[in-house]
């Protein structure tokens, strides 16, 4: 099992690494909670920004674009800076626990890596999960000058956004070995839930 | 110096990696003939282990830097050893 010298026996190599660093630290479990728990916060906040457009009367394509997309970066932002500052806290304490049981400095081994890995993986997971989400709710207002009417454009996103809710709702509903229309039904009301709240803004 | 052929080692572990990575690990390593993990005490977070290592050129370094890297701590080094041919600990009347 030692280090290859040929580029694909090293990408190999290191691919197997990273699968037995996220054995160890269970970096695939806790960055699929993130993902659908922040893509999810992504879909319903930026309903929220679709929706204040709306009522407000924003006629103008690009303004709702440019609050969209703001929020989407400060959604992205925030979630890089919490989850690194939260998950590096958590790891470091869970080391440091293993460390004095086991008296040894576990930094430099398997352990130490993985979860320093850990904390790069969910943190980008976290950032980048409801930036996405947040864009792809925006995309019928990135293509209103083809729609033409930005009636139809806040309409459509707030379909793209229920579709991405129901998305979200069977990609959970794959992880737990249900029925994921099922699931699919239960996230796309939330969606609906908060369109409706949003409509009772309407002056 | 006399090739070593036996060491059991006595190994605190954190539960992960798992016994089934470090057994086939150190297995790989050159002058390795074949290990053997038993654990003897679990705990919530470690375990400790008796790790049997059979080989006709064992090289105690390379074995320590293994168990260090997956987060193992070589408590005491229990039994061992080296030469020719395979001597077992002999049975006297005092034992």
């Amino acid at each position: 099992m030692g280090e290859s010298e040929d580029p694909r026996g090293r990408f190999a190599q290191r691919m197997d690494d990273v699968r037995e660093y996220s054995r160890i630290a269970s970096i695939a479990e806790i960055a699929r909670r993130y993902f659908a728990m922040n893509a999810f916060d992504g879909v319903l906040t930026t309903i929220g920004i679709v929706m204040g457009n709306y009522i407000s009367g924003v006629s103008d394509a690009d303004v709702a674009i440019r609050i969209g997309v703001a929020t989407s970066i400060s959604m992205g932002v925030s979630g890089l800076w919490g989850a690194y500052l939260t998950e590096a806290a958590e790891r470091q304490r869970d080391l440091a626990e293993l460390e004095k049981i086991s008296l040894t400095n576990l930094g430099q081994t398997k352990i130490g890596r993985a979860s320093r890995l850990a904390v790069a993986v969910v943190a980008l997971v976290d950032g980048l999960a409801p930036f996405a989400a947040a864009l792809i709710v925006l995309i019928p207002l990135f293509v209103a000058p083809l729609i033409g009417n930005i009636l139809i454009s806040y309409v459509l996103s707030l379909a793209v956004a229920l579709v991405t809710l129901f998305g979200l709702g069977m990609f959970l509903g794959h992880i737990s070995g249900r029925n994921l229309v099922g699931y699919g039904l239960r996230t796309i009301v939330a969606g609906i839930v908060a369109i409706a709240l949003g409509f009772l803004l309407e002056p | 110096m006399g090739n070593l052929r036996r060491l059991v080692l006595d190994v605190l572990k954190p539960l992960e990696p798992s016994i089934v990575e470090l057994v086939q690990l150190l297995a790989d390593l050159e002058g390795v003939d074949g290990v053997n993990i038993s654990i003897y005490e679990i705990d919530r977070r470690v375990e400790n282990a008796k790790v049997t290592v059979e080989g006709h050129d064992l090289r105690y370094k390379e074995i320590e830097s293994v168990i260090e890297e997956n987060g193992g701590a070589i408590h005491s080094i229990d039994e061992v050893a080296a030469g020719r041919v395979l001597i077992e600990d002999v049975i006297t009347p005092q034992d």
